[in-house]
């Protein structure tokens, strides 16, 4: 075994393991983990949830593979302690500490933070916390700067005020570059200060001390304002992929992970244009990976992972425009493996599910498709225009193929939603159900799942205003009513956690006083239903005085100032307006690969940005 | 010719951090550590492959091992030397290959053979003088039934722990200040005693107090058959028989 470093705080740490729940999330020492030299610049890296759910998180260890491979810098991970390892450390004076070395989170460098999703957010306070860091920038003299990044920088402002920068938009270069600014920061003895400024001039740096935010006294905001001459905006970045061929050496984990297997990414960014999918609108412009690539690195990481399972991942898989190539070359690296390839979110039309069937992948089991809404009217409106026939033909075919499970996603609380839709949400599952019975075959069992929608910042929908929650519960009771029948079940999400999900997603940085108070009064791990506590947040909301209903239920006036309006996430304002009235009217928009452009902002010049790989056909 | 279907059997150790690696994480981890190696694995089932293997009874958390054995199910040959060199490449820290060794396609796979296993137990140096615990030995040697509460997740339930304790004695730690017993114990077809709970009984007779010996590092020496009154290595069963 390697020498261990003299602040290695294993021997605090060993004796909590016993007593907790699953004590390999705390090792480090999984099968591709790196080793860790302890010298030149320190970097940690932290996803807010249990290590099940972070080891998945792909941005995490591609990240960690960048920042490993630059000479003189190193790069570990912690994941959020489950709560009985948190109350283990805390009565034992153990503080966070990173899963390779042991060492104190508060002696990195950087201490980067994953931001998934609003749910995380107490959770993400909480690792500040138990790292034995200051909770507010404001207040760090020293210790790690401490950087957030991931799909939740679309709308970072609740949490503006806990963070030293964050990251917009893809970090792979990034994150030397900051590496590099801290190793000349040393080199050079700059302030925190210094080296904090110089860093928030790297393009894709966002400083939240560099904007003043300025409030009416309706509430809403009057301006943002950049301080010390920067610029109005920060723009987030992309990358090219074909030159970020990440990761090559995926940790794999010694229990089972929520996803266990291998994920190769074929493309980022969609421009289907769901107008609910934040996504979809802030990962722009469309970037392909070529064939060959993706065939090389499910080839090498399948021999140095050993998993049984390869998934092709993206946003819409079947939309990768060479998907017929690619799933051949891959399904033959699979036979010689004994692997199994999968293609998650899949198109809901009989070319996908025919790709899928045709190629023999995994023919049981149950296959997902997202219709989200049960009308074509409101489908038109959400420009998720699945005809009726085309879900159909989709499930036939599954069924065809020998699914005996199909699982259906919805949304409700949609935009110009009335009761007749959510009742049709009903009748197409019994549609559905009934065609499967009149061509002589037995009928799968159906799993509705009906989630509340959130208007999310940066989309068309982020002016309307949530549904709430006794509407909702109205319309899930006319759902219990009509989906009752043999072979359905029928779910949802708590719409009360979509609630808070909500708050936080539009939120400004007025609510960072509401995390922080819900995160003081116990509230941790806020996505698991069982941890959850709506009156938590009730009572938070109270104590920093923000009237909840400001954020949910207010419909946005057209020229609003957002909180996020200094962050260009590449989509256009006015193409979003644009958007959101084509909703109202039922109007939908056609995907740019087809060749009009939309003008949605997101390539810097028309249709720059774009990389495919082959020749694009809806 | 069809090709003989074959098992091999590898001896594994659990050491360091691994030893808090659960008994189902072990599982998975063998198997894809097999995958990497490349060794020629068996599969069943049509859709989603399962690979084919079995594994000695498990081992609790926290308690670190030098006899591990898990059969692979082959579909061709494989050196052991090869098999060995492989898999010590593709294993984690902590986990070793011990040796490793190839078996008939008719021979009992270790999940159905194993009966018996060897535990020392390493007290920590605040926990009771060897006199007290070698007379709690002698007392529990000495008695028929030794009923202890089993409290696992569904029922709890008094057992008798004798019939399952084979031999037992306490000497003076020779890797350490405190006591260390030795314990050859039921594990796997016949039932099993777990050492702690052997230690548990130990220590309510000699007065030592429960938090004291709580951190106690338990070993797993070596897993045996029974075969008349002698004790047999799944690593050494039927070498001497004339191959099939």
């Amino acid at each position: 075994m390697s020498e261990r470093p003299t602040d290695d705080l294993w021997e605090r740490i060993e004796p909590l393991l016993l007593r907790v729940e699953r004590p390999s999330r705390y090792l480090g020492c999984e099968w591709n983990a790196p080793r860790i030299a302890g010298e030149g610049i320190n970097v940690v890296l932290a996803y807010p949830d249990v290590y099940e759910i972070g080891i998945s998180n792909l941005g995490l260890v591609i990240l960690q593979e960048v920042v490993n491979e630059i000479q003189g810098a190193n790069c570990e991970r912690v994941y959020s302690p489950w709560l009985d390892m948190e109350s283990e450390m805390r009565s034992s004076g153990v503080p966070l500490f990173s899963l390779e070395t042991h060492r104190a989170v508060s002696t990195y460098d950087i201490f980067g933070i994953s931001i998934p999703h609003e749910l995380t957010y107490t959770n993400i306070v909480n690792l500040i916390d138990m790292a034995g860091i200051p909770l507010y920038a404001k207040d760090r003299k020293e210790g790690p700067l401490v950087i957030g990044g991931g799909c939740g920088t679309a709308n970072p402002e609740p949490l503006a005020p806990f963070f030293d920068l964050f990251v917009l938009g893809e970090g792979e270069e990034v994150i030397g570059l900051l590496v590099e600014l801290v190793a000349e920061g040393r080199l050079r003895g700059w302030e925190r200060q210094e080296l904090l400024r110089k860093a928030s001039g790297i393009s894709g740096v966002y400083r939240p001390s560099d904007y003043e935010v300025d409030y009416q006294d309706n509430g809403s905001i009057e301006s943002i304002r950049p301080v010390d001459g920067v610029p109005e905006r920060v723009r987030k970045r992309t990358v090219d992929l074909d030159k970020w061929l990440y990761p090559k050496h995926p940790i794999v984990p010694f229990c089972e992970a929520v996803h266990d297997r291998i994920n190769v990414e074929i493309f980022r960014g969609c421009t289907r244009g769901c107008r609910f999918c934040q996504a979809g609108m802030v990962s722009r412009p469309v970037r392909e990976r070529s064939v060959d690539a993706v065939v090389g690195l499910v080839d090498t990481t399948a021999d140095r992972t050993g998993h049984e399972e390869v998934a092709l991942s993206s946003l819409s898989s079947t939309d990768y425009t060479m998907i017929r190539p690619v799933t051949k070359k891959v399904s033959w690296v699979c036979e010689q493996r004994r692997m199994i390839l999968s293609l998650p979110s899949l198109r809901m039309d009989g070319f996908s599910v025919g790709l899928v069937s045709g190629l023999g992948l995994s023919g049981h089991g149950s296959f997902t498709f997202a219709p989200e809404a049960g009308t074509e009217r409101l489908r038109k409106v959400i420009n998720k225009p699945i005809s009726e026939k085309d879900i159909v033909d989709a499930v036939l075919n599954a069924v065809h193929s020998g699914r005996r499970r199909i699982k259906l996603y919805f949304m409700i609380g949609l935009p110009t939603e009335t009761d007749e839709d959510v009742e049709a949400i009903g009748r197409l599952v019994f549609i559905l159900r009934d065609t499967v019975r009149g061509e002589g075959m037995a009928p799968p069992a159906f799993n509705v799942s009906v989630s509340t929608f959130v208007p999310k910042p940066h989309t068309p929908f982020q002016w309307v205003k949530q549904e709430n929650l006794e509407f909702i519960e109205r319309k899930q009771g006319i759902l219990r009513e009509v989906l009752r029948g043999r072979g359905i079940n029928l779910s949802w999400h708590d719409s009360r956690m979509s609630t808070v999900e909500s708050l936080l997603a539009r939120g400004d940085r007025r609510l960072s006083g509401v995390i922080e108070k819900a995160w003081a009064s116990g509230c941790r791990f806020d996505s698991w239903s069982e941890h959850f506590d709506y009156s938590r947040w009730e009572a938070a909301c109270e104590k920093a005085e923000i009237d909840p209903a400001f954020y949910l239920y207010r419909e946005r006036e057209p020229d609003e100032v957002f909180p996020w309006e200094h962050l260009d996430f590449g989509v256009d304002r006015d193409f979003l307006y644009r958007e959101n009235q084509s909703a109202l009217k039922g109007e939908t928009s056609p995907d740019c690969r087809g060749g009009k452009c939309l003008e949605c902002g997101a390539c810097e010049e028309r249709g720059s940005g774009l990389v495919l790989t082959g020749t694009w056909s809806s | 010719m069809t090709v003989e279907p074959l098992r091999l059997r590898v001896q594994f150790a659990k050491r360091g951090m691994a030893r808090y690696v659960s008994h189902s994480e072990f599982s998975r981890t063998l198997m894809l550590s097999a995958r990497r190696a490349g060794l020629p694995l068996r599969y069943s089932g049509k859709y989603r492959p399962r690979m084919k293997l079995s594994l000695s009874p498990p081992l609790p958390i926290g308690v670190t091992s030098d006899c591990e054995l898990v059969d692979f199910f082959l579909e061709q040959y494989v050196s052991p030397a090869e098999a060995e060199q492989a898999l010590g490449r593709s294993l984690p820290e902590g986990i070793d290959v011990v040796r490793c060794r190839l078996m008939g396609s008719d021979a009992k796979p270790v999940g159905k053979l194993i009966d018996t296993a060897a535990y020392r137990v390493q007290l920590p140096s605040g926990a009771g003088n060897e006199g007290d615990w070698k007379r709690a030995v002698e007392v529990f040697l000495s008695k028929e039934v030794v009923s202890l509460e089993r409290v696992q997740p569904r029922r709890t339930r008094v057992v008798d722990l004798r019939p399952g304790v084979h031999t037992l004695e306490a000497r003076s730690g020779a890797s350490g200040p405190g006591v260390e017993l030795f314990m050859v114990l039921d594990d796997g077809t016949h039932g099993t005693v777990k050492p702690l709970e052997v230690v548990t009984v130990l220590a309510d007779s000699a007065g030592v107090p429960a938090g004291s010996w709580k951190d106690a590092l338990v070993h797993r020496e070596a897993l045996f058959v029974r075969r008349g009154g002698r004790l047999v290595s799944p690593m050494e069963l039927g070498k001497h028989r004339p191959a099939v």
